[in-house]
């Protein structure tokens, strides 16, 4: 693994749910470092997509290599790219039976063979980070749909990932949450980690993406930088979809 | 105009649910007098005109209208210790405490460890089994067979529910696995098993087993039997555990997939405890039925507590005084069974804490 592999390679990968053709031969090739937001209509398969890379998804055809490692039926290397890849959910799945702190502390105590110590001390550092640290001994119940979101970002960061991925993070908050899920989102990319974030929240895209992917029954149809994406979209389909979401 | 709220007195809480119109007067006063009457009367049989120890004897059933606990009196170590030799039944009477306050102790949450709950039960085990049986430290030896009342009672359901409670884990995990064949034929074996009466299954491990075992692997009657109940609880408790394990979003194993964490984590920090959290009235009922149902271990010939209620009053002694020796057996189920729903709702309170 150097510098120069790309954080994610992905070939001509094919996915079927049952005889349903849901991803249609993918190309896609993130940089390390690089920040992605796909966006498309519901259906268009892009949870699916950023699902497959951490395989919560097998996929059937092509192939997926996550930071040099192939993505294969290879149960270490699944579990080798799960420990690289953070996954920030729609609905958070924080574990409720656990206060805050042990939702952080838990897997990299078991995964990394952390010490009780360390984990906590790197939690409180990441809860600090998205601005809840004084809400460590409660449970996710208690909290906030927005609060809940940024617990689910420092779990995910607590295991030290090289690339996030955001499916949908604010679909399920209330609108005045939004904001402060995606102030946190914003501040990781600036920090200069790699991210793919399924989203809708085209603000978001246009101030910090490096490229806007726009997925239409399960292809990529287009991508492009955010201020070419937006200002001078080529495809149709890309326009009339631009239309919908922006033209209210 | 506002409305200030004001709250209600006692008085008037009474008065506005049971005394509010002419019909509820009538119907509280009705059922309230039906109600008193039964309970004087039983009052009256129970304590009033009682007799009560075994010497008043002869005052028993002679238009005294009152309960013969002088039954009790004489026969009560009959009831809770059986067939067990009379001298040695102080030991049944440890072993039978023993086995109740490592039952306590293990309801105490900071006994749930994987390393401390069986050294617990272990421990506790050993000292009823070596007590009951016998043949170290001096002790005379006493055979299974004439083990019986409370302590045998206990020893049965404690040995069905700690053998059958990881057999049913591991049940519900087979269940759910996602090869079809695994899972298939788990699901087979639940249903056949659960569709067998449970008598049946008693006697099949008592009667037709040593046929078919190798005589090494034969062991006491009494130990088939709680096997074979063990087996049948835990078809029963792998579906409830499964339940729980349904009502669980897709994204809880996800998200801990997600994570890195492999199978056996998933299970144990994640879906287990989340699963027994939902799972936890069915699993109290289903550990109230247990209880109660040791009883059926008297068809293949062995006195736990009912059985031996039925022996105390079956001398010619004794036998018109069936209604006080079931009145008491049945207060001793009901010390068991209350405690272990008392226990449940503790603990449905203490998981509500955690709960969204």
């Amino acid at each position: 693994m150097t510098t120069q592999t790309p954080a994610i390679r992905i070939s001509d990968m094919d996915k079927y749910f049952g005889t349903f053709h849901v991803l249609r031969k993918i190309n896609l090739e993130v940089a390390r470092g690089e920040r992605i937001v796909i966006c498309g209509p519901s259906g268009s398969g892009k949870s699916t997509l950023i699902r497959c890379i951490n395989r919560l998804e097998e996929y059937e055809g092509g192939s997926i290599n996550v930071l040099g490692t192939e993505l294969d039926d290879n149960i270490d290397n699944i579990d080798a790219i799960r420990r690289e890849t953070g996954m920030v959910f729609q609905h958070f799945n924080l574990f409720p039976h656990m206060t805050i702190l042990d939702n952080c502390t838990l897997a990299p105590m078991l995964v990394r063979k952390q010490s009780r110590a360390e984990a906590e001390e790197v939690a409180m550092q990441y809860l600090t980070r998205v601005k809840i640290p004084e809400q460590a001994d409660k449970y996710p119940g208690q909290l906030s749909g927005g609060q809940q979101q940024r617990v689910a970002i420092a779990r995910a960061l607590c295991m030290k990932p090289e690339i996030m991925l955001f499916d949908e993070p604010t679909s399920a908050l209330d609108p005045e949450m939004i904001s402060e899920v995606l102030d946190v989102m914003v501040g990781l990319a600036n920090d200069g980690m790699t991210m793919i974030c399924v989203t809708h929240e085209m603000g978001f895209a246009r101030q910090v993406a490096d490229r806007v992917i726009f997925m239409s029954d399960g292809e990529i149809v287009e991508q492009a930088p955010p201020t070419e994406f937006f200002e001078t979209p080529k495809h149709a389909r890309t326009q009339a979809f631009l239309g919908q979401i922006l033209g209210h | 105009m506002a409305k200030t709220y004001h709250k209600p007195t006692f008085i008037e809480r009474i008065r506005a649910n049971y005394f509010s119109t002419w019909l509820d007067t009538t119907l509280t006063l009705g059922f309230g007098a039906l109600v008193l009457w039964v309970l004087l009367g039983l009052f009256d049989w129970a304590f009033l005109n009682a007799v009560w120890s075994e010497a008043e004897r002869e005052q028993c059933g002679h238009g005294s209208g009152g309960a013969c606990w002088a039954v009790i009196d004489a026969r009560w170590r009959l009831i809770f210790f059986g067939l067990y030799p009379f001298e040695e039944q102080w030991r049944s009477a440890i072993a039978c405490i023993a086995m109740v306050v490592t039952g306590a102790l293990s309801c105490v949450p900071w006994f749930w460890s994987a390393r401390r709950l069986p050294v617990l039960w272990l421990v506790g085990f050993a000292i009823f089994y070596v007590l009951m049986r016998g043949g170290l430290f001096g002790l005379t030896p006493v055979s299974e067979q004439n083990w019986g009342g409370l302590s045998l009672t206990l020893f049965i359901f404690a040995s069905v529910t700690l053998i059958g409670m990881p057999m049913a884990i591991v049940f519900a995990l087979l269940r759910r696995s996602h090869l079809p064949m695994i899972a298939g034929t788990m699901g087979v074996i639940i249903d056949t098993i659960r569709s067998l009466p449970l008598l049946s299954i008693m006697f099949t491990f008592a009667i037709v087993l040593p046929f078919v075992l190798p005589g090494w692997a034969v062991g006491d009657k009494l130990y088939r039997v709680i096997v074979g109940y063990a087996l049948f609880f835990a078809c029963y408790q792998a579906e409830i555990i499964r339940g729980g394990m349904q009502a669980l979003p897709a994204g809880q194993e996800e998200a801990a997939q997600a994570l890195g964490m492999g199978y056996w984590h998933r299970i144990g920090y994640i879906v287990l405890p989340q699963a027994f959290r939902n799972a936890l009235p069915p699993t109290i009922n289903q550990l109230v039925i247990t209880f109660k149902e040791t009883s059926l271990v008297v068809i293949i010939g062995f006195f736990e507590v009912l059985a031996s209620g039925n022996a105390a009053y079956g001398t010619a002694e004794w036998n018109f005084a069936h209604i006080e020796v079931y009145c008491f057996v049945a207060l001793i189920y009901f010390t068991f069974v209350f405690a272990l729903s008392r226990y449940g709702a503790y603990l449905e309170r203490r998981l509500a804490v955690a709960a969204r």
